[in-house]
């Protein structure tokens, strides 16, 4: 039990990784993702009806405005993190870049999935992300997320009106799509794979802290990365 | 020198009083969405211009365009016909046939070089070399060319010639397209809907005719003033949207309560058009106010968007179709399935690593 | 050169070619080619249908649900029909209930379909083939007043509106720009219309353009707009609300008390301006006696306008249902539109391919794959056709046959069968008419019966309207107001494999949709429409359709001007895009 708990004692087994506005943008994030999420599924699919007078009620009204607001939060948090991966740490940039020349990227990407595969008996230890968290990062949060946030706003253009910045920065995408029902549909898809994503993360997350050799809970809440051991 | 009809004087003839000419201004600009002192300036090109010539070819279509044309009520078509326009070729209407027919396309193209409009309803057909719309023997995709030639502005009526409408859904089996796949050289003015609104179309014409322009256009080549908007932001059921209150079910009390009919595939919070507030044959109603959602008939591929009673469309990906939510909830159940198994493997194999761990450490000691 | 067709036709192809591409003046676009004799007497006749879609191709694999809004596309002029022949295959297929209510209001749909195609048929396709413009120029304005005033009451007959409308024309055709008259066959001698009745004609062409505009709004307050309006399998969208809250967003008083004035105003202008005017331009042709092709011969109906719902026989249809062959009016055959014997397409002169050209398929296995090929005799190019070649594939319509027999369906079929089963509603305006016009029963298979018939139906559509509103508000009365049932709406409640037929008697004549579902989709689709029958080509034996049969010893006064051609095509209202879909 020892493993779990104590300052680290020895040298290397903790390294300062994730620095406080990355955590904060973090736990920011996943709940505004949550909150889309939730929200954006009932704006697919509303609750039952409600009685009485129209007048009285504004449900629909308020789940699409926690929407738009979490929408919000969402760009402007991914605005100020890519900012962030410039000023910050080198683990700050990880989200944004992809060693995708590196062959030793790959080998390694091929060794972690062998590992949850039970197919190796030990992951290997890394300061930043695994090569598999990493390439999910990339490809659902940035890229997943740039789709969601453009096809989001060409879709908040709909109702901001021709000549808004909405529609002058992204009402373009519309016709590039197809037609407003074609961006939703890509919008309401896009959803289902984020929450795929996310489960998928979660569990490995709660996983790897126990069964890897690394924090990364904690590391997510402190900062701090530490290792179980000092083997390399 | 001829005497040149205006539309001011056809309706004097008709017994319509200045006063009441005016008020049918008021009324045009007020339908064309401008400020009330616009209706002066109708007022004084309805009685001074002479007619513009129109063309009005017919590919692949079903003739509603023409229909819907016919039942505008201000300006009355008749009106329209008789004093606004020259409408020399309209297969639909026109009293010549055959050869006669024919030649009116050379007269005016000549006659009017880059004068007249050519007002496309339907569009061509690409496949079967262009044969599965025939014109005077040979293909209407050809007619088409020759008459975009020389006009100087190009209407394209309708979803058919605006985007392809039904004969261009999947598999589109002759090929169709819109006809901007094939006119490049001219300004094209789509006005989209299967049929457009009367009363759109003939505004559209109104407008060209009075300030002598074209309408202002969107990104897709729809006039800004009645295509700038969705029917979802003008609908009048929009308080049933916004307080979560839906039919759920044909004839139950939401939509004898008139309700929103989001949940019955309404596609008005994806469709462009003036339904919500032109509405239909003289303001009478329109799809929603009649009960049945909009099914999007002036946007593109609205044929191809799954079921009209959906509001989470079907996805065409792959040639298979397949619902997101459906799929959604698939995976994710999966995926939660996957996990489970997965955590509940890692723990095995954690316990068994830990036995072995342990059996070394006792053999050790 | 000359041959016997196996239903009685003499076909001679000795003489001059005359070619029609486009005939205009119909819905869709449509070639003919005629042979004409040294009396410019036509000896053969050839219709082609020159657009297709692929609307059955385009249906397979869709929601049953959603057919309504394809086929309804097939045709905006006959607005309604086969979205409503649709919803009823389906609900066939599924044996689906409708409500009393649903059944009213489909009706009500169906008839003001009638109303409205029918006069603009009359007034804006059809009326140029018998008036001329030009001559209305030279009417005195008081003498068509006259005239006016003794075929009818109609308030709008004063010599001052006809001056008025007179001197519109003059400027118009005085400006030198005749918009849709342009190249009219004006002064043709097979006009025989005095200037008054011409003059008379013109201003009713206007005021019934006017008006039709108004007919349609029926369709605006039960189906949101026209055209196009919008129908539900199960029902009809339009839930009804009198008494409750919230009545304002439904069907209420005040639209039911709508759509009743717009059902008076077209009763009036359809016995007051469009029959009078039926009857006194027939006076001036009554020898004009051409064009009766197969209508003494083969004619055939399916029904329609179900007094009560959910119930398909014969007896409760109230346009009549069956089948005349061999010109025995004496005996009307029984119509089964399931038995794969009756009612066959083939394809042996259509651009299309079966696997065996030499059989007809019954529309539930119907194959619809295009094939578009000309014969060896065809003068031209693949892309430009001068003269095309009959005895090979010439046509988009397919060639559905009853039994084997090409028929004639429409109004005039319609009436036929109505006087033959000796139903008074039909056989009583029909010998009103020719008491009228002092003409014999014969005079009814021809140009001018058709022609006849369709206005009679108008008139009688107009009525039924009414029938059918006040049975609506009846029903309402005794607090029924249900308009959909939603039993069967979701597909996990519909069978894996099963299929259906909706028919309707559309405007032009029968019309049936076939439908197979299989697993909640379409497997197969396929329509046979009225002016399918109608302009129908040659069959494997040679027998041709009712275009061409009666286009058949027509004279022509000026073979370069087609106006005969057009007046017997017109007197068929033909829809070229709904032939061949
Ligand atoms: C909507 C929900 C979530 C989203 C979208 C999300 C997204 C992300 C992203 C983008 C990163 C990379 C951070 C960076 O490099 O900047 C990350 C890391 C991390 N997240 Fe989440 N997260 C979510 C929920 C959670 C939850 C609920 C947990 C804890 C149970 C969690 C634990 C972690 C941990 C431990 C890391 C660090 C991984 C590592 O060190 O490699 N996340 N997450
Ligand atoms: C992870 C991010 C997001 C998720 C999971 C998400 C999810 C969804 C879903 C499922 C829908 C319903 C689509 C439908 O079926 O109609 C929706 C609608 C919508 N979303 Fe998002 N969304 C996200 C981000 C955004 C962002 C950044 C915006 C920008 C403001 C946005 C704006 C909208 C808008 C405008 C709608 C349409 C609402 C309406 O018209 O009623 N979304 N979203
Ligand atoms: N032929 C035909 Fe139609 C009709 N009436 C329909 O079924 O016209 Ni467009
Ligand atoms: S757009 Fe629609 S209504 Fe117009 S011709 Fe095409 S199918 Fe018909
Ligand atoms: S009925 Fe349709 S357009 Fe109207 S508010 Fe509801 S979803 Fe929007
Ligand atoms: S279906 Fe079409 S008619 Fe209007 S309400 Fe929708 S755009
Ligand atoms: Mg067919």
């Amino acid at each position: 039990m020892s493993m779990y708990t104590g300052v680290p004692t020895v040298k290397r087994t903790a390294v300062y990784v994730y620095q406080t506005p990355v955590r904060i943008w973090h736990w920011v994030n996943a709940l505004a993702i949550t909150v889309l999420a939730i929200t954006g599924y009932l704006i697919g699919s509303p609750l039952p009806s409600l009685p009485g007078e129209a007048s009285d009620h504004y449900l629909m009204g308020n789940i699409r405005f926690l929407h738009f607001a979490a929408g919000y939060v969402f760009l402007v948090g991914f605005l100020f993190r890519l900012y962030w991966a410039v000023v910050g740490n080198r683990y700050s940039r990880q989200l944004f870049t992809l060693p995708f020349w590196r062959r030793g990227f790959w080998s390694e990407l091929v060794h972690e999935l062998r590992w949850y595969a039970f197919q190796e008996p030990e992951p290997r230890k890394y300061v930043g992300h695994n090569p598999l968290a990493h390439l999910f990062m990339v490809v659902i949060i940035t890229v997943g997320g740039l789709v969601m946030m453009v096809t989001g706003f060409a879709l908040y253009s709909e109702q901001t009106g021709l000549g808004s910045w909405q529609d002058e920065l992204f009402g373009w995408v519309i016709p590039a799509v197809g037609q407003s029902q074609d961006v939703r549909m890509w919008h309401h898809w896009g959803m289902w794979v984020i929450v795929v994503f996310v489960m998928l993360h979660v569990y490995t997350a709660i996983r790897e802290d126990i069964m890897s050799r690394q924090s990364l809970i904690s590391t997510m809440i402190s900062g701090w990365r530490m290792f179980k051991d000092d083997r390399p | 020198m001829a005497t040149t009809d205006t539309f001011y004087e056809a309706m004097r003839r008709q017994g319509i009083s200045r006063r009441g000419f005016l008020q049918f201004c008021t009324i045009t600009a007020a339908t064309l969405g401008l400020a009330p002192g616009f209706a002066g300036r109708i007022a004084e090109a309805m009685e001074t211009k002479p007619r513009i010539p129109v063309l009005w070819l017919h590919g692949l279509e079903c003739t509603c365009c023409s229909e819907s044309f016919i039942r505008s009520a201000h300006p009355l078509a008749s009106d329209v016909v008789l004093s606004m326009i020259s409408l020399d070729y309209n297969d639909t209407l026109m009293a010549a046939a055959g050869h006669q027919a024919e030649a009116i396309l050379d007269e005016i193209r000549h006659q009017y070089k880059g004068r007249y409009i050519l007002a496309v309803e339907g569009n061509p057909p690409l496949g079967q070399d262009g044969m599965s719309c025939i014109i005077g023997g040979r293909p209407f995709l050809d007619q088409l060319r020759e008459v975009a030639a020389d006009c100087q502005a190009v209407i394209a009526w309708g979803t058919c010639a605006s985007w392809g409408c039904v004969q261009a859904a999947h598999p589109n089996p002759t090929q169709a397209v819109s006809i901007d796949k094939v006119i490049h050289d001219k300004p094209i003015i789509k006005v989209p809907g299967c049929p457009p609104i009367a009363e759109v179309m003939t505004g559209v014409i109104a407008y060209m005719l009075t300030f002598e322009r074209l309408p202002e256009l969107d990104r897709q080549g729809r006039p800004k003033m009645f295509y700038g908007q969705r029917i979802h932001d003008k609908c009048y059921r929009r308080p049933h949207f916004d307080a979560g209150q839906f039919v759920e079910s044909w004839d139950d009390e939401g939509a004898r309560k008139g309700y929103c009919l989001y949940k019955m595939g309404c596609k008005g919070p994806t469709t462009y058009n003036a339904c919500s507030t032109v509405r239909w044959n003289d303001g009478v109603s329109f799809p929603i106010q009649s009960g049945h959602g909009c099914i999007g008939c002036s946007e593109k591929d609205f044929w191809d968007k799954g079921s009209f009673y959906d509001h989470v469309t079907d996805t065409r990906v792959f040639g298979i179709e397949a619902n997101a939510d459906a799929v959604g909830i698939a995976a994710a159940g999966t995926v939660g399935a996957a996990i489970t198994a997965h955590a509940a493997a890692s723990a095995v194999h954690r316990i068994k690593q830990r036995a072995g761990a342990q059996h070394t450490e006792d053999g050790q000691a | 050169m000359s041959v016997q067709t196996p239903n009685g036709f003499q076909l001679d192809t000795a003489g001059r070619r005359v070619v029609v591409d486009p005939v205009t003046r119909i819905e869709g676009h449509m070639r003919c080619e005629v042979n004409l004799d040294a009396d410019n007497v036509i000896r053969n006749a050839v219709s082609t249908g020159t657009m297709w879609r692929g609307l059955e191709v385009i249906l397979r694999g869709r929601d049953p649900r959603d057919a309504w809004a394809f086929t309804q596309r097939i045709c905006g002029v006959c607005t309604g029909t086969h979205a409503l022949t649709s919803v009823r295959a389906i609900e066939d297929a599924l044996d689906i209930q409708i409500p009393e209510n649903a059944n009213s209001i489909r009706n009500i749909m169906q008839l003001t379909l009638y109303a409205h195609d029918h006069l603009v048929h009359f007034y804006h396709l059809h009326a140029l083939d018998w008036v001329d413009v030009v001559s209305a120029l030279k009417a005195d304005p008081k003498a068509t007043s006259a005239l006016a005033q003794s075929i009818s009451d109609w308030p709008l007959s004063s010599p001052g509106y006809f001056r008025d409308v007179q001197t519109r024309i003059k400027r118009f055709v005085e400006s030198g720009q005749l918009g849709p008259f342009t190249n009219g066959y004006w002064g043709n001698p097979a006009y025989r219309l005095p200037p008054e009745a011409n003059l008379l004609a013109v201003t009713h062409y206007l005021e019934a353009l006017d008006f039709q505009k108004e007919i349609v709004k029926i369709h605006t307050i039960y189906g949101g707009k026209n055209p196009h309006p919008n129908w539900l399998v199960g029902g009809v969208p339009c839930a009804i609300n009198i008494h409750d809250t919230g009545a304002v967003g439904a069907v209420n008083m005040e639209r039911l008390n709508l759509v009743s004035s717009i059902i008076d105003r077209t009763i009036e202008f359809i016995d007051k301006v469009y029959l009078p005017d039926l009857m006194a331009i027939a006076s001036f042709y009554k020898d004009w006696t051409h064009g009766g092709g197969l209508s003494s011969q083969a004619v055939l109906s399916y029904g329609d306008i179900p007094e009560r719902a959910n119930d398909d026989s014969s007896d409760n249809q109230c346009l009549p249902r069956g089948a005349i062959i061999n010109g025995k009016l004496d005996e009307v055959h029984e119509v089964d539109l399931r038995d794969p014997e009756q009612i066959q397409e083939f394809v042996a002169h259509s651009w299309f391919k079966y696997k065996d050209e030499s059989k007809g398929l019954h529309p539930w296995d119907g194959v619809t794959e295009p094939n578009f090929v000309l014969g060896p005799n065809t003068k031209g190019s693949q892309t430009r056709i001068e003269a095309i070649d009959e005895n090979a594939k010439y046509s988009w319509i397919k060639a559905p046959r009853w039994r084997g027999h090409a028929m004639e369906v429409g109004p005039l079929a319609r009436y036929i069968i109505g006087y033959a089963k000796g139903i008074p509603e039909f056989k009583e305006p029909v010998e009103k008419v020719l008491t009228d016009l002092q003409l014999p029963v014969s005079a009814l298979f021809s140009t001018l019966g058709r022609t006849a018939a369709r206005g009679l139906e108008a008139s009688w559509a107009a009525h039924r309207l009414r029938h059918f509103q006040d049975k609506l508000v009846a029903n309402l009365k005794a607090g029924d107001s249900a308009t959909a049932n939603p039993d069967k709406w979701e597909p996990r409640t519909w069978p894996k494999l099963t299929k259906g037929v909706g028919t309707t008697e559309a405007p032009r004549g029968a019309l049936g949709h076939w439908v197979v579902i299989e697993k909640g989709k379409i497997a197969n689709y396929q329509a046979v429409v009225p002016t399918t029958w109608n302009g129908s080509p040659r069959d494997p034996a040679g027998n041709i359709g009712a275009f061409e049969a009666a286009l058949l010893n027509t004279p022509v006064a000026v073979p370069d001007q087609p106006l005969e051609i057009l007046r017997t095509l017109h007197s068929f209202d033909p829809c070229l895009a709904c032939s061949t879909h």
